[in-house]
């Protein structure tokens, strides 16, 4: 009613809300997504190849590539699943539309757990790069320390709020690129050494069978950030040429540069039996935490200053922007979770000063702090793999799941190579992936005794609070919904 | 135009009646909400849209007095002036006028991030407009 007209006795005034305004707007494209994703994958392989060497030795480099093909399916389901649900909150979100809120919540909680494990096990390795030139910060507990400092000063500018650059992200991961490729074309001319690395197997003994399923099930950590195309799904222009184009891009990139580096390490430091009869290479030995200074230390002497300049400075800065895409995951995560009544306001909230979820932050970074001090590399690795296979699982379920339940529902970017039962298209690449992901979930269960038990302690953990959640809650949503159907 | 709930607002949005009248174009004005990375670009910041839609009510309760139509729009983005032109380029905009209100940044006359990414991006003519009596 126009405020010009006099009210009469009974008139009311109705405002109606204005929905149609609120409009997103979309900016990233190809490149964006590009440099974002690699910001965050391309990042892992700064710790991913000692880790993966400690177990895998010789079968380091088909490791990586076995697991790569797991990352290329469990990227193309996200790349369905982002462009179908755009929400932050990735697998949490497939399965809440798919399954139910409590299969939702474990996806979520694993997740979570994989974005805590990020940050601290980039913001730790960030440090080891930094110890080449200030040695103090090679050992134990400096690192730590180190590595918290880095989360504390992260913690801080989230909350205040201090705006990133994407185009110095795009700068540097382009730099980032150009380094690993040099390193690679240096490893390929002058160190790779096919003789050496068929050597360097030793059929069941280097490395045995349940050595080599635990490479495997840990190598997962050397894909760390494939949840970035679903946070992102929401922010890309044409989702439905651009996500997959993407995918494709960093999967080729990643697979290539992580097979060469691979090859020229184990090229440069072969496997051998020590005194104590364990078959090792000086690859983890002297380099675990720094491995690509590893490869950069056998080098020729006359570029190896300028290379050690450029990894030490690119994994700083680029494990430093992991740590930073970690702490924002966990923050878009905790809201959706709020959102969806899954995890206390307390928590979730945003702070009306800092604009974001600031106790979040500030409650996974203490977290994640917690992990660090370990300074054990190898443990923040197994967990981060129970973590993140059991979300990818969820995802590939889900993925099928909706595929069957909701048919119709509008895919922008639809997975091919599909099959046809009962008139449902099941994608085969997420029936593979989710076999896959699923088995390394048991084998991580199974071969990984901390991952084993601090893995079911944070899912234990978040049940218990998820149940005092709902149950704190007089009536929950769910119990609102009416039903349907025949009595 | 951009319209950020300032004191130019006011004169900038009857200024831009006048022009769209005498050139019997159109006044389309936009609020962007910017959504920090640590949040989905999709969050509800209640707060945040609330105040873009009372700085939208102003515009609308201006332009009506002005006796001119203006279609108003809330945006959320990651940034404030890429999304402004982009929006621009995208709408085909034949003019973009934004009030500035003076302000200062380490004692210097300042004007921010937004003004000068549009002035340097934009695809069609930009005016700036500034309150003379505004912080003088």
């Amino acid at each position: 009613m126009p405020d010009s007209l006099p009210l009469r006795p009974g008139d009311r005034v109705f405002r109606p809300h204005r929905v149609k305004r609120f409009h997103l707007k979309r900016v990233l494209g190809i490149p964006g997504l590009f440099s974002t994703a690699y910001g965050d994958v391309g990042s892992s392989i700064y710790y991913a190849l000692g880790v993966v060497a400690m177990s895998a030795l010789g079968l380091t480099p088909p490791v990586l590539m076995v697991s790569g093909i797991i990352f290329l399916f469990t990227a193309l389901t996200y790349a369905e699943g982002a462009t179908m649900l755009p929400e932050a909150g990735g697998s949490g979100a497939f399965a809440f539309r798919a399954f139910n809120p409590w299969v939702s919540f474990v996806a979520s909680w694993a997740l979570m757990l994989d974005y805590i494990v990020t940050m601290s096990i980039s913001a730790f390795t960030a440090i080891s790069y930094l110890g080449y030139y200030v040695p103090v910060l090679k050992d134990w507990p400096m690192n730590s320390f180190g590595g918290i400092v880095v989360v504390v000063f992260l913690v801080f500018i989230n909350i205040r709020g201090v705006q990133t650059s994407s185009r110095l992200n795009i700068a540097l991961v382009f730099i980032d690129v150009i380094t690993q490729v040099s390193i690679a074309v240096l490893g390929v001319m002058l160190i790779i050494n096919l003789p050496q690395l068929i050597q360097n197997i030793h059929w069941g003994v280097a490395p045995t069978p349940n050595q080599l399923l635990f490479g495997i099930s840990i190598s997962m950590v050397a894909y760390t950030g494939i949840e970035t195309v679903a946070n992102l799904g929401s922010e890309a222009r044409r989702p439905e040429k651009s996500i997959p184009w993407a995918v494709m891009l960093v999967f080729f990139v990643v697979i290539t540069l992580w097979t060469l580096l691979s090859m020229t390490a184990l090229s440069a430091y072969p496997v051998y039996q020590n005194a104590d009869g364990q078959w090792v290479t000086d690859l983890t030995q002297r380099f675990l935490n720094d491995p690509i200074l590893g490869i950069v230390n056998v080098m020729p002497l006359n570029i190896r200053p300028v290379l050690s300049f450029f990894v030490v400075f690119l994994a700083v800065t680029i494990l430093i922007a992991a740590t930073n895409a970690g702490m924002l995951g966990a923050s878009r995560l905790a809201y959706f979770m709020g959102q969806r009544q899954q995890l206390p306001g307390v928590i979730s909230n945003i702070s009306a000063r800092a604009r974001v979820p600031a106790n979040a932050i500030i409650f996974f970074s203490i977290i994640a702090g917690a992990l660090i001090t370990t300074g054990q590399i190898t443990l923040l690795a197994d967990l981060y793999a129970f973590g993140a296979v059991l979300a990818y699982t969820a995802a590939h379920a889900s993925i099928i799941a909706l595929r069957i339940k909701e048919p119709d529902l509008p895919r922008p970017f639809k997975i091919p190579w599909n099959i046809r039962i009962r008139g449902k298209q099941i994608p085969v690449t997420s029936v593979i992936g989710g076999l896959a992901t699923f088995i390394t979930w048991f084998i991580v269960v199974y071969t990984h005794e901390i991952g084993r038990v601090v893995g079911f302690a944070w899912l234990a953990l978040g049940l218990l609070i998820y149940i005092f959640y709902r149950n704190s809650r007089k009536k929950p949503a769910d119990e609102w919904e009416i039903k349907l159907g025949k009595k | 135009m951009p319209v950020a709930g300032t004191h130019a607002d006011e004169e900038t949005i009857r200024l831009a009646c006048r022009l769209a009248k005498r050139d019997k174009g159109k006044v389309w004005a936009v609020s962007v909400v910017a959504i920090k990375r640590a949040l989905p670009l999709d969050a509800e910041i209640q707060s945040e849209i609330k105040k873009a839609e009372e700085i939208l009510d102003k515009v609308e309760a201006i332009a009506e007095e002005e006796d001119s139509e203006v279609e108003t729009d809330v945006l959320q983005a990651r940034e404030v002036g890429p999304a402004i032109v982009d929006e621009a380029v995208e709408r085909g905009v034949g003019l973009i006028l934004m009030g500035i209100s003076y302000k200062q940044r380490f004692g210097q006359f300042s004007l921010g991030n937004v003004v000068p990414y549009v002035l340097k991006n934009s695809p069609c003519p930009v005016i700036l407009y500034q309150q003379s009596s505004v912080g003088k």
